[in-house]
């Protein structure tokens, strides 16, 4: 009897109400901490005070820093602000960091998962000088790839959107560079879904895996930037044969008892002995350079005719813009057919 | 710019796991997903072999997935993938310095992944991983590894042994101590081996060697890792076989019992079901015939060598700079090989001689492996000045109880082993010490003294010897062991065995009518044996080459064997007294004889065999029970050689002669063994706490005991008042439901 009478108080005494009373403080939990001290003085060990404000050049290697932070916003504003001051700066005036130095934090951004830096990522790169970037093209290309065949369909269009930048900014260079004939294309296959057979009809119920986004409008533009691709890779040499003829008038301006100068003098590309690769890892068919067109040609038309002519079939078939698109692409092709292996 | 729930959005499309387990159920419709996670991961493979040392973290999916998810769905395109496994390997091996921990862990777990999935065999992963094992400087690394490892041959080896793989593992365990004698990598090739005969997976001599050529090492983990190996590892073997019988040991009849009672449901068929599998497996286990494991230390080839280098590299040498713990644990491998394969080191015996002070550190131990390091073939003149200065040193009056006490008991073990290495007047000296006021000097002097009556009582004072020795010595037989002498091999109990067909063939006689003593007719006995030999070898002969049938002959035998076990105790409990005393006598002249003519003489047949077993058996249970006669003679020789002799062996009955230990190391001594209980209470208070951690609740009989006064007030008040009518009424209802078995009423048993 003694007992629950006790245990009823015990109990009681856990759920009682705090007494509030008007014009009092509140009172304080029962596990209250106290975290105020008193100090007769507080010194800060690491402060960074300028009596100048920080210069352009330390913004911006600030704001590629920035690059690799984990909101969304703040990278896009740092790619925007990177864009503003490389497209500002005096013309003719360097670069305010090299690209080789950007390069590294700005090819992840290739990847990312927010469009809206993606986008304004290829904005900065439309606002790099061309020279620059086909020096680096090597570097890009396995970034592009990887967006070309991730599982996101906008990190997919957006990465062929840079490819067809790049075809355009350094054609040349893209197609020969090491894999960037191979590897591409089986990556533009695989984007298109032209691999097999059976793959390109347009009946087959292909079961098409994670969220396809603007379809139709996507395929659209890959197929654009096949058909831009294929153009600098196989397309007629004519470009080329200006360069030739250049190289030659260049060559003729020699004197008379030389002949051919130009191929004995010193290359003038960056890296002219790439194709030894003497320092990297061993390299397979796929991983190859194609250097000439006649390479390519003879690539192309063992390893990816066949299954690009059956899916362009299809898509034609398919009408609509797609086929419009595709039409490009067949222009290119047959042109290139028609020139052959080469002269 | 309208803000997006983008971290939805992303997984939903970045989602390997989905596609994977799209991929499973249906490979070929999801071939191009495949193919462009394959380009994928080549891309980012590219970009990370371009720089391995950089982050590798590009967007929102990482190689580290990529890997996992193309090593889960390896199986399904086995001819897009077949660099997949190469080019991890070489990943792995070029980069594994500079490799993040993660993407490092998930290499490793995915080439396992392969093997398993048969796209990798177990030779090209084990050269892949082992090299990175002793290599890598990462602790959390080479902790995955050697598990990895580890299960990686317990699993080639689970089925049937994988000779294959064993040998070439061991080459390279082998080569990795052999190659640098050194440095501390060999230290792998240690604990993998140890492991590996743990688990009885490598049971060869060719493992025995890698730990041998450790032992022979110069880095001094490697030595003791080797040593430890050959001291402990066969003992953490047999307990680990031990250990594995013992678990998980099913209760057939609970599993049917609630078969029974529970509700019957598919799941719990199943689970009955695979437990009665498991049962028939281990019963089946239990039945098949038992592994044959020799002792690492008798699988060595060359054992004189191997104490002969062990000694002069590492005891001897003064170069060697072990610390004293490790020369310990050298000297006690030194000696177990030098007593298990009576090797013969003589300069060993020198080396002992310094350490024979009590002052020197941890000398019992010393003092153990002596006495392990001696047999009967060490010549007794390099033994004896070891005797002469351990008593010395050691036994005096003026030495503490401790001290003499691990003095004669060393003495006792060395004795025990090489008799000879004791003179006369040594010997008189010590014994007298079994007068000595001090309990464990005392018996430990005892105990030299009864050894003495077995092995040299002529050494011993007329008055030490005792009955039975003296009476010995008069009839002059014991005289004692020369050096080197052997005892002639002989079968194990086979004096028992002539024993026992004595008596049968008395017995028969008795039947027959004739004098039981008579000394005749042994061979129509013998007629019949030869009879019953032919018939089984009839048997034999009329379906030879059938294993089945040689099989239910040996039941036959043991059937035939049995009945003639049965006989004999009937027919002992009718023999007179008289026989009893003449069989005894018998008895004595046939141990005189010493080795029985019986093997000599007869050729045993299978039946004989079995019952030599059981009578072997038999007396073995004897000898162990309380009160018999051999029971001290065997103490001495009842230790396997394959035992170590330990220093708590030597130090003996120290602990009785201390006298000194204050109150807690008494009751911590008294506590010993017994399993730790918590505080004195009583056993209502006990059950009580019991019924509480259950979750129970009182009882009825406590629950009226705590019942509130008031409420119980009205029924004492009424109780009062009833008449007598109500009373009685009360009372039968309470005596029917007595009867009945409370209010519920015992079902069943109520009428």
């Amino acid at each position: 009897m003694g007992s629950s009478a006790k245990r009823k108080k015990e109990k009681q005494k856990d759920f009682q109400k705090p007494k509030l009373k008007v014009g009092k403080a509140k009172a304080k939990p029962e596990n209250y901490t106290d975290t105020s001290f008193r100090s007769k003085a507080i010194v800060l060990n690491q402060q960074s005070l300028h009596v100048a404000a920080p210069s352009s050049n330390s913004q911006f290697a600030h704001h590629i820093s920035l690059l690799s932070s984990k909101s969304d916003n703040q990278r896009r504003d740092s790619l925007a602000h990177l864009t503003t001051s490389i497209a500002s700066r005096p013309v003719n005036s360097s670069l305010p960091q090299p690209v080789s130095v950007m390069l590294p934090s700005l090819l992840p951004l290739i990847l990312d998962g927010n469009s809206n830096v993606r986008i304004q990522l290829l904005k900065l790169l439309r606002t790099l000088p061309q020279n620059d970037v086909s020096d680096h093209v090597a570097q890009l290309l396995p970034y592009i790839r990887a967006g070309m065949t991730h599982l996101a369909a906008d990190i997919r269009v957006s990465a062929v959107e840079i490819l067809s930048w790049m075809v355009e900014t350094a054609g040349e260079q893209v197609v020969s560079c090491a894999g960037g004939w191979i590897k591409t294309l089986n990556c533009f296959l695989s984007v298109l879904g032209w691999h097999t057979e059976e793959s390109s009809r347009w009946s087959s119920s292909r079961a098409s895996f994670g969220k396809s986004g603007s379809q139709g409008r996507s395929m659209v533009k890959v197929l654009g930037a096949l058909a831009d691709f294929l153009g600098a890779g196989i397309g007629q040499p004519g470009e080329a044969d200006d360069e030739l003829s250049g190289q030659a008038y260049f060559a003729d301006s020699w004197s008379f008892p030389l002949c051919e100068t130009g191929h004995h003098m010193i290359s003038e590309s960056s890296t002219p002995y790439a194709y030894l690769n003497l320092f990297g890892q061993p390299r397979d068919e796929e991983g190859e350079m194609y250097e000439t067109r006649e390479d390519r040609y003879r690539v192309f038309s063992s390893r990816f005719l066949p299954a690009i002519e059956r899916g362009l079939k299809s898509a034609r078939e398919e009408g609509g813009e797609l086929g419009r698109a595709s039409s490009g692409v067949t222009k290119v092709l047959k042109e290139a057919i028609s020139y052959g292996p080469g002269p | 710019m309208v803000k997006r729930k983008l971290g939805a959005l992303e997984k939903v499309e970045a989602d390997l796991p989905n596609l994977q387990h799209k991929i499973r159920r249906d490979p070929k419709s999801y071939i191009e997903d495949f193919r462009a996670q394959h380009y994928q991961y080549e891309s980012h493979r590219e970009i990370f072999m371009a720089a391995p040392t950089a982050a590798t973290d590009t967007g929102i999916i990482s190689l580290r997935e990529l890997i996992d998810f193309i090593s889960h769905v390896a199986d399904c395109y086995p001819d897009i993938l077949k660099d997949f496994p190469q080019q991890l390997i070489d990943m792995l091996m070029q980069h594994h310095l500079v490799l993040e921990p993660e993407l490092r862990e998930k290499l490793v777990g995915s080439l396992v992944l392969l093997k398993k999935k048969d796209l990798l065999d177990s030779a090209t992963l084990l050269h892949t991983l082992f090299p990175i094992l002793i290599t890598t400087p990462s602790k959390t690394l080479r902790a995955l590894l050697f598990q990895k490892i580890l299960s990686e041959l317990r699993n080639a080896n689970s089925k049937t042994t994988n000779h294959k793989l064993n040998r070439t593992m061991q080459t390279v365990l082998f080569n990795l101590v052999t190659s640098d004698r050194t440095s501390s990598k060999a230290l792998w090739a240690i604990k993998l081996t140890r492991e590996l005969w743990k688990r009885q997976i490598w049971t060869d001599a060719k493992a025995v060697e890698v730990m041998k050529e450790a032992s022979l090492s110069e880095n001094e983990k490697v030595i003791v890792g080797g040593v430890r190996f050959f001291l402990g590892g066969d003992k953490e073997r047999e307990e680990a076989e031990d250990d594995s019988s013992d678990d998980e040991a099913i209760d057939v009849g609970r599993i049917k019992h609630q078969l029974g009672i529970n509700k019957k449901t598919k799941k719990k068929a199943r689970v009955a079901e695979k437990a009665m599998a498991m049962h028939k497996k281990k019963e089946r286990k239990k039945n098949a015939p038992h592994p044959l494991n020799f002792s690492a230390l008798h699988l060595l080839h060359d054992p004189q060598g191997f104490a002969d280098s062990l000694f002069s590299r590492h005891l001897q040498s003064t170069k060697a700079k072990l610390n004293l713990e490790n020369k310990l644990l050298v000297l006690q491998l030194v000696s177990r090989l030098v007593g298990l394969h009576k090797l013969h080191i003589m300069s060993l015996y020198s080396y002992f001689q310094k350490f024979l002070t009590p002052r020197q550190p941890s000398v019992t131990s010393f003092l153990a492996s002596l006495a392990q390091a001696s047999h009967d073939l060490v010549p007794p003149d390099v033994l004896e000045p070891l005797v002469q200065k351990i008593a010395n040193e050691f036994v005096s009056e003026a030495s503490a109880g401790e001290v003499a006490t691990a003095g004669l008991n060393a003495i006792r073990e060395i004795c025990v082993r090489q008799p000879l290495a004791m003179n006369e007047t040594l010997l008189q000296d010590l014994v007298m010490y079994k007068k000595s006021k001090d309990k464990g000097v005392m018996m430990a002097s005892k105990g030299l003294l009864s050894l003495y009556r077995d092995v040299g009582a002529s050494m011993l004072k007329k008055r030490d010897r005792g009955k039975e020795a003296s009476m010995s010595l008069r009839a002059g037989e014991k005289l004692g062991k020369r050096f080197g002498e052997q005892e002639a091999g002989g079968i194990e109990g086979l004096e028992l065995l002539e024993k026992w067909k004595e008596e049968e063939r008395r017995k028969k006689r008795r039947e027959t009518g004739l004098p039981s003593d008579g000394e005749d007719d042994d061979e129509e006995d013998e007629a019949e044996n030869w009879a019953n030999w032919n018939v089984e070898d009839d048997d034999d002969s009329d379906d030879s080459g059938d294993w089945v049938n040689v099989q239910s002959d040996v039941e036959i035998e043991l059937s035939d064997s049995e009945d003639e076990g049965k006989a004999p105790p009937s027919k002992k409990a009718k023999q007179t007294e008289e026989e009893a005393k003449a069989e005894a006598e018998e008895n004595d002249k046939a141990d005189q004889d010493a080795f029985s003519k019986l093997a000599t003489t007869k050729i045993l047949t299978p039946a004989d065999l079995a019952k030599l077993a059981e009578l072997r058996a038999e007396a073995a249970v004897d000898a162990a029970l309380p009160g018999s006669k051999s029971r001290r003679a065997t103490q001495n020789t009842s230790r396997h050689t394959d035992d170590p002799l330990t220093a708590e062996e030597i130090e003996g009955l120290a602990a009785l002669s201390a006298g000194k230990a204050t109150r807690e190391e008494r009751i911590a001594h008294a506590r010993e063994g017994k399993p730790d209980r918590s505080e004195h209470k009583s056993k209502e208070a006990k059950r009580k706490e019991r019924k509480q951690e259950q979750g129970k609740s009182t009882t009825n009989k406590e629950k009226a005991r705590r019942k509130n006064f008031l409420m119980t007030l009205g029924k004492a008040r009424s109780k009062n008042k009833r008449s007598l009518v109500e009373t009685r009424a009360v009372l039968k209802a309470h005596h029917d439901r007595q009867r009945r078995g409370g209010k519920r009423g015992n079902v069943g048993t109520s009428h």
